[in-house]
């Protein structure tokens, strides 16, 4: 009985180290390439959407206050990635 | 000559060329006509109550046989456009971010074009709502400006509003798919149903009224404009844009015209006349006004140009 079980055991090690390194070569880099893309159409929806918040106005700002909430959890982060040290006068107060 | 005859006719131009007075006669013509027809008012300071000698509110209110009419507060129209976004965002955020959100919402409240946007907003939801009650409708439009460009961005406010949609659900699939690969430990919230709902739902609207507001068979927008220089250019201007995004001009209305003389009559009766409407106008500013100083300056006889003659309108202090 013992002797299944340590087999059993050793089968399962090999099974989560072929997905390990199946998910290193396969999947990690889909991941990354996943997640620029994300980020890519991201930030041209923050930039067309929410110009107002830069300065730059919007006249189609008042249709798309429901956006906000989406926007803010959001827009340290971006300002960030857009090199802004502080977000810009007269957006969220973020930081 | 009549006034153009569509199922929808707004009436704009600057303050106080006559526009209230004007759209209450169109609608009073289209009713005469045996059409049941609506006006509706954005004037705040109630004129069209003032004409019609009738307690005007926000719901169409019966005045004569085949003609309703409502009032709109732009103010409060404004108010709860934005009581409206805030009640439909109020479960989209933590709270400490949701302050931070209604604050910047807030700011939106004030800035211009806000009170326009939600009129506008309210318009085509009564093109939709009594538009299917009413046979004509008429508008009383607000002064040109922010008013007019509205009007002639259903156009690209579509494809806007199309755009960021699209983009919001490739964000969303995307998003899908980063949680499918990463796990839960990816922090890229998806889209809340509701503000997605909402926005649609504005998008077709806006969508349905641009295909209204372009028919020239449903639609005719008359400018009215007084024959002095400032608004015979900014009437230009502003036809030229609508002209551009497709929003049928029906007519211009040339307002407060000085009659030709006839022979035998002397002008001076209409002088007094229009002197006696002036004295009026002149007493409500010495009761409203009269706190600050005022200073009064004559009717030229002609416009104005060059340093002489403004040397001469140098203001006067009238006993």
């Amino acid at each position: 009985m013992t002797a299944a079980r340590g087999w059993i055991e050793a089968a399962r090690r090999r099974l989560r180290a072929a997905r390990d390194i199946y998910e290193g070569i396969y999947i990690a880099p889909y991941r990354s390439a996943i997640h620029r893309e994300y980020l890519r159409r991201h930030d041209a929806f923050m930039l067309l959407g929410f110009s107002d918040l830069l300065g730059v106005p919007n006249p189609m700002q008042f249709y798309m206050l429901e956006l906000y909430p989406w926007l803010i959890e959001d827009f340290h982060r971006w300002h960030v990635r857009m090199g802004m040290e502080h977000p810009p006068e007269g957006g969220f107060r973020c930081c | 000559m009549t006034f153009p005859r569509r199922p929808i006719l707004f009436f704009g131009g600057k303050g106080g060329v006559g526009k209230t007075t004007l759209a209450t006669a169109a609608a009073l013509e289209a009713a005469a006509a045996h059409a049941r027809t609506l006006l509706v008012s954005t004037d705040p300071a109630h004129s069209t109550s003032d004409i019609l000698q009738v307690g005007l509110g926000p719901a169409p209110r019966p005045i004569i046989a085949d003609l309703w009419a409502m009032e709109i507060d732009p103010e409060k129209e404004a108010d709860e456009y934005i009581a409206g976004v805030k009640a439909r965002i109020a479960t989209a955020a933590p709270p400490r971010l949701l302050e931070e959100v209604e604050r910047q919402i807030d700011i939106a409240r004030v800035s211009p074009g806000a009170v326009e946007a939600a009129i506008f907003d309210r318009f085509t939801r009564i093109l939709e709502n009594e538009g299917g009650l009413f046979e004509r409708i008429v508008f009383d439009t607000a002064p040109t400006g922010q008013t007019l460009r509205l009007l002639s961005l259903p156009e690209l406010m579509t494809t806007w509003m199309s755009g960021l949609i699209g983009r919001r659900k490739k964000v969303g699939a995307m998003a899908r798919m980063w949680r499918n690969v990463a796990g839960s430990e990816a922090g890229i919230e998806t889209a809340e149903d509701p503000i997605l709902a909402a926005l649609e739902e504005r998008r077709a609207r806006f969508h349905r009224a641009r295909a209204v507001l372009t028919d020239p068979e449903r639609t005719a927008f008359v400018f009215v404009v007084t024959p002095e220089r400032l608004p015979v250019w900014e009437t230009e201007k502003a036809v030229e844009a609508l002209s551009r995004h497709g929003v049928p001009v029906g007519a211009i209305i040339v307002n407060q015209v000085l009659p030709d003389p006839e022979p035998g009559v002397t002008e001076a009766a209409f002088v007094s006349g229009r002197r006696a409407r002036q004295a009026e106008c002149l007493a409500r500013i010495s009761e409203g006004l009269g706190d600050w100083p005022v200073l009064r300056v004559r009717l030229q006889d002609t416009d104005p140009v060059g340093v002489d003659a403004l040397q001469r309108i140098r203001p006067e202090v009238m006993e």
